[in-house]
């Protein structure tokens, strides 16, 4: 619903209803600092929520966000529109950070291959936490604290795959494993975020 | 500092009155989205009405130069604004844009801080992420869990119970008051300012301030990273006891109290001198936040609250 | 099926959908209370994508690397009669000391992590960029010309600022090993250049 009176004199109005994506991707060719703004707008916190899920460290996600949108503006006048603008600069985006996490040793896959065993380091054999199940809804605030403590190689897949919504072979393709790599580092991932769920429902209970 | 706050609450008091009365009138608004422009008591004062639909995690913004900005939780999934105009030389634009709602007091020719002011209420539902610019404010948030940005020049800030949200505030010489943030990401830029922070826990709680005074009173919980800091104003933090903490504190040229036992630490990255600093574990460690309290030239005082409090 | 095949099966076939699957879950209470959940999982997943806003410093930071690459080039676009929040374009020129500030508090950002000596070493080299009283001359002359009545304000809270940064910068300059120095210098310089935005940016009617 919108209100019958609208007086169209704000700024962001303007960029809202005037400057779509397309005309701010032709401003910013011509080097028109509002519409970077608009283009950063629209697209910052899918971009850095990103970075944010991946790295689970708000300085490193802001730092790579910021790298990003840099080597995207810099790019953009070669931009020609044949492939959507968000999913180029999401695909860059995801670049940055593995390219960094890479460069910081991190493993972009989890070295496990096989879902059996080599769950050692999994929290429910420590915390005997089997007992609680996970009834109802999953809160997002706690799904994002478990995500935040799955091991860096687990954590790039379930984002990839479960958050960004990429699909299995395009995973393979960015992070350079096979197709039934990424399947069974998605599982493991998934069932590592149980446990951790779960033992966060128990240290809850405990407190109470 | 007491005066001040007393003389905030009376204001926040006076407000609440005044906004109980409107609201009355709004119950008579049948028809969503429609602009209501109701005469004022004064000639060119004036209301007006503005409601939104929108999901959920809606957007919200509101600008306004001069005049006060409150924000409270709807019932459901709707934005309302209620704006009291001071006169003819400031109008309201609006914009909703998908899930986000812009709202702007656009000052026309000749407006200045009286005839530019306007008064909002606004409710949005409480997972809405809102943002509201002030220069004189005051600017209020309430009852939220969705994020929370402020940004006033001299205007007083108070946000209260918002949880699981990231709360920033950024002020040049307003006061700022936030009572209640739990489980927050909580950022508060303040240059002159006193800054007070009653029951705010979460992963990240920081203060910094050029002169401002900083108060903190709560538990330093959630195992989270606490940095209060201030180049000349004083740092006073009041805990419980039983307060889980690793604790340093150092005032370059002002005074360190404490008055709670720490377990003292020898490996710190300042020389530790009775009376300018301290650094120590308080409760368990296992479960403990990091706190930094940090002056050049004011005091900190670390208090044990006592039972009654 | 067992319990443990229909795990692995899981893999291939994450909802449990699949003939041989559905009959061990009619069966086996433990396996489909394993799939409900890993399916609320997945249903929540998606809510963290963009569910996190990045700090105003980002793209300040970009702002100013665009500028200073010369990505953004002036506009010719006329400035309008009286608005408090577009007056940031008609105070473009401010953006040079704003720009020194907001870049040096990046450029301290990106080395946060790096050791302290590092940190402090950028934090000195960088910090006469801003220390320079024409810049700070400059500004206030501005507010005196667009808010005169607000000129002693920013005038106190500018020399509070410089004070804050000129003891912390002491702070490093005396053991550049100190960390918590170098992290106070930082504070100093976001608070200028917050001074410097707020200012710019939409607060000044």
């Amino acid at each position: 619903m919108r209100p019958e009176k609208k007086t169209l004199t704000d700024r962001r109005q303007r960029r809202g209803d005037e400057l779509s994506e397309a005309a701010a991707i032709e401003r910013a060719k011509q080097g028109d600092a509002e519409a970077f703004q608009v283009l950063y707008d629209m697209h910052k916190r899918r971009v850095y929520s990103l970075c944010l899920r991946m790295t689970a460290n708000t300085a490193e996600a802001e730092d790579l966000a910021q790298e990003a949108f840099l080597q995207l503006y810099r790019k953009i006048a070669t931009f020609r529109g044949e492939s959507a603008f968000s999913t180029w600069l999401h695909r860059l985006s995801v670049n940055v950070v593995l390219m960094h996490l890479r460069k910081k040793g991190l493993p972009v896959v989890s070295l496990e291959e096989t879902t059996q065993g080599g769950d050692d380091d999994s929290p429910k054999k420590d915390f005997g936490t089997e007992d609680v199940a996970l009834a109802g809804s999953i809160d997002r605030l706690h799904l994002q604290k478990a995500v935040e403590s799955l091991p860096p190689g687990y954590r790039s897949i379930f984002v990839l795959h479960d958050v960004e919504g990429y699909e299995h072979n395009e995973i393979a393709k960015i992070v350079g494993c096979s197709i039934g790599n990424s399947k069974s580092q998605l599982h493991k991932a998934r069932m590592k975020l149980r446990d951790l769920l779960k033992l966060q429902r128990a240290e809850k209970a405990g407190k109470a | 500092m007491g005066a001040l706050r007393d003389l905030r609450q009376e204001t926040m008091a006076a407000h609440d009155k005044s906004w109980g009365s409107r609201m009355v009138s709004k119950r008579t608004v049948k028809v969503i989205a429609i602009g209501v422009i109701v005469a004022g008591t004064l000639a060119a004062e004036s209301k007006k009405e503005y409601h939104f639909a929108v999901g959920s995690k809606a957007g919200v913004s509101v600008m306004n130069p001069y005049g006060s900005i409150w924000v409270r939780p709807s019932l459901n999934n709707t934005v309302v604004v209620s704006a009291i105009l001071h006169s003819d030389k400031v109008e309201v634009d609006n914009n909703q844009s998908g899930n986000r709602v812009d709202i702007q007091s656009h000052l026309l020719p000749g407006a200045d801080s009286e005839s530019g002011r306007v008064d909002y209420e606004v409710l949005v539902p409480a997972d809405a992420s809102v943002t509201l610019h002030s220069s004189s404010g005051p600017l209020h948030a309430e009852k939220l869990h969705g994020d929370v940005t402020l940004e006033g020049s001299t205007a007083t800030i108070d946000v209260r119970d918002v949880s699981n949200a990231h709360v920033h505030v950024k002020t040049l010489n307003g006061a700022v008051t936030l009572n209640n943030v739990q489980n927050g990401h909580v950022e508060v830029d303040s240059l002159s300012g006193e800054v007070t922070l009653t029951g705010v826990n979460g992963p990240l709680v920081q203060v910094v301030s050029t002169s401002g005074n900083i108060n903190y009173i709560g538990d330093f919980g959630d195992s989270g990273e606490y940095r209060l800091t201030s180049h000349s104003g004083d740092i006073e933090a009041t805990i419980p006891e039983w307060t889980s903490a690793d604790v340093s504190a150092r005032s370059v040229r002002g005074e360190v109290h404490d008055d709670i036992p720490l377990q003292p630490k020898f490996h710190t990255w300042f020389p530790i001198r009775a009376g300018v600093a301290f650094a120590g574990t308080m409760g368990r460690a296992a479960a403990s936040s990091t706190v930094v309290l940090r002056t050049f030239n004011g005091k900190i005082h670390l208090r044990k609250r006592s039972e009654k409090q | 099926m067992n319990c443990i095949e229909l795990e692995e099966s899981l893999v291939e076939s994450e909802d449990g959908s699949s003939r041989e699957q559905r009959a061990h879950l009619s069966a086996c209470p433990a396996c489909s209370g394993l799939v409900e959940e890993l399916r609320s999982i997945i249903a929540t997943a998606v809510e963290l994508r963009g569910s996190a806003e990045p700090s105003p410093q980002v793209w300040n930071s970009i702002e100013m690397v665009l500028r200073q690459e010369g990505l953004i080039r002036p506009q010719p676009t006329p400035r309008p009669a009286l608005s408090s929040f577009s007056a940031r374009w008609g105070w473009a020129r401010w953006l040079a000391p704003a720009a020194a500030a907001v870049l040096l508090s990046a450029g301290i950002l990106l080395y946060r992590a790096s050791v302290a000596d590092k940190l402090a070493q950028q934090v000195s080299v960088a910090a006469p960029a801003l220390d320079a009283g024409m810049d700070d001359n400059d500004f206030l002359q501005e507010i005196a010309a667009q808010s005169p009545q607000l000129r002693p304000v920013y005038e106190d809270n500018l020399r509070r600022a410089n004070e804050y940064i000129r003891d912390a910068q002491s702070a490093v300059n005396e053991d550049p090993n100190d960390a918590e120095a170098a992290r106070s210098l930082m504070d100093a310089y976001q608070q200028k250049a917050m001074l410097f935005n707020i200012a710019m940016d939409r607060s000044l009617p």
